[in-house]
């Protein structure tokens, strides 16, 4: 009985984003009053959904035959979900990323993009995941070039292309797949050792994800698509889409204890790590720079998946703390965006003058992702190879370590504009607002949940138990 | 919990942390509460390592003043502090140099000073942590935090290449650093498999069961990130640029504390943990450091920028400190230990007082001076006694130090030693050839006329480290007593084939 309740409650919260997102596609179109209010609702959806959103009891629930299987682990990623969720609202409802008339699609296509991410996180079999990474992904296509502006549609279409081919690829793996385990399952799926055909089927699907995810070589997309959408949608990319790829791949990573598999993400994390910290090096726009760093940041992230059980709590401590550097960053970037390509990083110089403690939360930002202590991103990063060490990847854990010694020259490029760089002559002086709450939080976030890790680690470990 | 401000050693490190982040909530513009709570916080927490110096029993080989607290259980992480002798006299040292390096900022900084302090304080937070930290984790976390304050300290209040140097810094130090925590990630690993508990104690993992091959590979994991700070040729590039442009307080910090992280970390970390790797090193880093004397001391003599010269003669002290170190003899590492404070007292003074040159005439070149003695006899004086402790004269504090590393280090490394000797008395040549060309001859610049003596600011912060430059020289026992059980159980930690467990020294058993 107390399954069903719970089961309810935590319907209600997708049930309540969906009715959210109706209501700001719809209302405004008949109520006339309603007109320019479609963030508000959809934010007052999303932070409603976080307030009762209660965490699971410590027991897998599943649902229509198996699709849908509801446990702590998917409820800490939905809770992380909707936070960001949240963040990205605030943010469109600072600055309202599409015009008045496109208004209520952005967040109707926003709501159900995450809606899609939390189908994901909690699909039970392959095939429900294909089709939650389907909904996930199409409002984001339209999102990317909701502004129809050149860079916009180059987004969009870039966007679409990549992640059409990587939804084929999947959607073949599937099929391959399902001839085998016909049940489709993840438990299915685990049992017995592969033989080739279905290598091949887990090796589609599992480059379809790694679309998804952003590793090199299936990044392509990803510093157009991060540049020309509006930043907002970036920001959800970056921190939101990766997240359900990266639960997706470890779930078909942990089915294999060894074999082609595992060597194939080694090299897809060895050659992430190595790929896009030094194609950041050269990157002088910010959204640029934080695209390849979200892609060396997927690369830690499959580096951490060899730490077994250990590297997935690891993973899961890693994602919201990613992703409160990556959320931040972006909300910096659009407060000082002038144009939809978003600021150089030359624009920033002098921002510590003009802008203290902008200029302060950014930095927190950058040395986070950079790992630099007492940042949680150091934390992160420290708990991430923790376990690959321990589990004797000692050789992947060196590239990722030097890669992120290399990583610190780009992050330090932002800080030196800000710090040791004159303030250019026609700084921007919008005012933060709304954004400088999310950036207000999200930079506490970055400091505090380091060095007090310790709710966040057990809330991680319990969650991982369940993956 | 209350033991983090009850425990004087963890007080230390809060103390001037939470000190610096007070400060941000003073307002920017308001110059004399900001550098009078800078000044309040360093001097209170020179208080406080005054405190753990009449507290500490120089005749325990133990760590004294220990704190254990669970942090991260998860990992077997735990806020671990506990200091010997010789991070004693290293913190003692920091907290000395603090007050002193905010009193020589008064006027000097003149930007965004509300930023400056802050960053002061927490990197005096770092430092001390850095000494004070029994687990690893807690040692890393210090260690790598102790970058960003520096950084800014260098990059936003440097000379012109500030930029260039504090990235640099920056990198060179991380990059030397990033290996050091694989190799702690695996030790920890390997200590995990051989006695199935997580555990980052410095100590608990002092013996650890490893393979000579493992030792040789983790030690020089450590060895690299520690040689970088030393700095060890050819590990020194980042020094120069760094000393050079940071601002007359971060040189003396740079100097004073940071390069003794690395020889610190040699002693408390590298070679107890890895001692048949560290066996395989000791002849090659004392080869080196040796190399850095000769190196250091010849590059620091073409110099014409007087602090370019200071910090090419740290260099050189410092290949003299390693040596002593990696002799693994009584007399060498006492003297190492005790060449470290002094270092830092004289190579600190010297920045000190080319800062206060500089911000008279704002020129360090040394031909843009000569004949200061007649209008700055004061300086004058002070200057030399400095110069002469740096030199290593018999009666100062330099000469203790590094003749008990070149007699200790005799015994181990004959060449070695007598090639250092050379350092010593380039040192002389290029030092004194400075001082004659800024305070002798005649006064050829006008603009050198009209200079004016040190200050009674000047004097109140130059004052205390001649007073320990010359203390140290005719009574170093107090101080060599202190560190001596260290000493001894470090080169007992040292020896690669140990004696069996039981007769290994208490500090090996965790409480």
């Amino acid at each position: 009985m107390e399954h069903m309740n719970y089961a309810a409650s935590a319907f209600s919260v997708p049930l309540l984003l969906l009715l959210a997102a109706l209501a700001a596609l719809l209302l405004p179109l008949f109520i006339r009053a309603l007109r320019g209010t479609q963030g508000l609702m959809a934010l007052g959806a999303a932070l409603a959904a976080l307030t009762f959103f209660r965490l699971a009891p410590q027991v897998e629930i599943s649902l229509f035959n198996g699709a849908i299987a509801l446990n702590p682990a998917s409820a800490y990623l939905w809770l992380f979900t909707l936070g960001v969720l949240a963040a990205v609202l605030a943010l469109s409802v600072y600055r309202p990323p599409a015009g008045e008339e496109n208004a209520g699609e952005y967040y109707f296509l926003l709501l159900l993009s995450a809606l899609g991410l939390m189908a994901l996180i909690a699909a039970g079999d392959l095939f429900t995941a294909f089709i939650a990474l389907e909904l996930l992904s199409l409002p984001l296509y339209a999102l990317a070039g909701i502004r129809r502006s050149k860079p916009g549609l180059e987004a969009a279409y870039k966007y679409f292309m990549l992640g059409a081919l990587g939804s084929a690829f999947t959607v073949l793996g599937i099929a391959v797949l399902n001839a085998l385990y016909p049940a489709l399952t993840f438990d299915a799926l685990g049992q017995g050792t592969p033989g080739p055909l279905a290598l091949a089927g887990f090796l589609l699907v599992i480059s379809g994800f790694a679309f998804k995810t952003a590793l090199v070589p299936f990044h392509m997309w990803v510093p157009d698509a991060y540049e020309g959408a509006p930043t907002q949608i970036s920001a959800f990319m970056g921190a939101a889409v990766k997240a359900g790829g990266v639960v997706l791949l470890w779930r078909l990573f942990s089915l294999f204890d060894g074999g082609p598999v595992r060597e194939i993400f080694w090299w897809l994390a060895a050659i992430t790590a190595v790929g896009a910290n030094l194609a950041a090096l050269a990157q002088t726009g910010l959204k640029r720079l934080l695209a390849y760093s979200s892609v060396a940041h997927a690369g830690y992230l499959a580096v951490a998946f060899f730490g077994g059980r250990q590297g997935f709590e690891a993973v899961l401590f890693y994602l919201p703390v990613y992703a409160m550097a990556t959320i931040g960053a972006f909300a910096v970037a659009l407060v000082l965006e002038k144009d939809e390509r978003g600021p150089q990083i030359e624009d920033l110089a002098g921002l510590a003058r003009t802008r203290p403690w902008l200029a302060a939360a950014m930095a927190a930002f950058m040395f986070s992702l950079a790992g630099v202590p007492p940042l949680a991103g150091f934390f992160a990063k420290f708990y991430a190879f923790a376990g690959a060490v321990t589990a004797g990847y000692t050789g992947l854990v060196v590239i990722a370590v030097i890669m992120s010694a290399v990583s610190i020259y780009y992050y330090l490029r932002v800080t030196v504009a800000m710090y040791m760089k004159p303030p250019a002559a026609d700084t921007h002086a919008e005012p933060a607002g709304l954004a400088g709450a999310v950036i207000a939080l999200m930079a506490a976030g970055v400091i505090l949940a380091g060095i007090f890790s310790r709710p966040l680690l057990a809330a991680a470990v319990g969650a991982a138990r369940w993956f | 919990m209350t033991e983090l401000l009850t425990n004087p050693l963890s007080l230390s490190i809060i103390l001037p942390a939470a000190a610096g982040l007070a400060l941000l909530a003073v307002p920017r513009d308001n110059e004399p509460l900001l550098k009078g709570a800078a000044l309040a916080a360093t001097l209170a927490t020179l208080l406080v390592t005054l405190k753990l110096y009449a507290g500490f029993d120089p005749a325990l080989a133990a760590m004294q003043f220990r704190l254990d607290l669970a942090w991260i259980p998860a990992y077997g992480i735990s806020y671990a502090l506990g200091i010997d002798g010789i991070s004693l006299l290293l913190i003692a040292l920091t907290a000395l140099l603090m007050p002193v390096s905010v009193l020589a900022s008064f006027s000097y900084i003149k930007e965004a000073q509300r930023g400056y302090y802050v960053c002061l304080l927490l990197l005096e937070a770092a430092m001390i942590g850095v000494f004070a930290a029994l687990d690893l984790f807690v040692f890393y976390l210090f260690w790598e935090g102790m970058l960003i304050p520096m950084y800014f300290l260098i990059g936003v209040w440097g000379g012109p290449r500030r930029i260039y140097a504090a990235l640099k810094f920056f990198i060179y130090t991380m990059a030397g650093s990033v290996l050091m925590l694989a190799a702690i990630l695996w030790v920890v690993a390997a200590q995990h498999a051989a006695t199935g508990v997580w555990t980052f104690s410095i100590p608990a993992l002092y013996g650890a069961a490893l393979t000579p091959e493992a030792q040789f590979w983790l030690f020089a994991a450590f060895a690299l990130a520690f040689a970088v700070k030393v700095p060890l040729f050819p590990f020194h590039t980042w020094l120069p640029d760094a000393h050079v442009e940071a601002p007359t307080a971060g040189s003396v910090l740079l100097a004073g504390v940071l390069l003794k992280m690395g020889v610190y970390g040699y002693i408390r970390l590298a070679v107890p943990m890895f001692p048949r790797g560290a066996a395989e090193f000791a002849p090659w880093l004392a080869a080196l450091g040796v190399t850095g004397v000769i190196y250091g001391s010849l590059v620091a003599w073409t110099q014409r920028d007087m602090k370019k010269m200071v910090a090419y003669s740290s260099v050189a002290h410092l290949g003299v400190v390693m040596l002593g170190v990696m002799a693994f003899e009584p007399a060498a590492v006492a003297g190492a230990v005790l060449q470290m404070v002094n270092h830092g007292l004289s190579t600190g003074a010297l920045f000190l007082l080319v800062g206060v040159l500089y911000e008279r005439r704002h020129t360090r070149m040394i031909e843009d001076y000569g004949g200061l003695a007649k209008v700055m006899p004061g300086f004058a004086a002070v200057f030399m006694i400095v110069t002469l402790s740096s030199i290593g004269l018999p009666g100062l504090n330099g000469f203790v130090g590094e003749a008990l590393i070149l007699f200790g280090s005799f015994l181990a490394y004959p060449w070695l030693a007598s090639l250092a000797v050379s350092g010593v008395v380039l040192s002389a040549v290029y030092m004194l050839g400075m001082y004659q060309a800024v305070m002798f001859g005649p006064l050829r610049h006008t603009e050198n006329k009209i200079l004016k003596d040190l200050s009674p600011r000047e004097w109140l912060y130059l004052l205390p480290l001649l007073f320990f430059i010359v203390l140290i020289g005719v009574w170093p026992n107090p101080f060599l007593r202190r560190a001596q059980a260290a000493v001894d159980s470090y080169i007992q930690l040292a020896q690669p084939y140990p004696a069996p467990p039981d007769t290994l020294p208490a500090v090996v058993v965790r409480k």
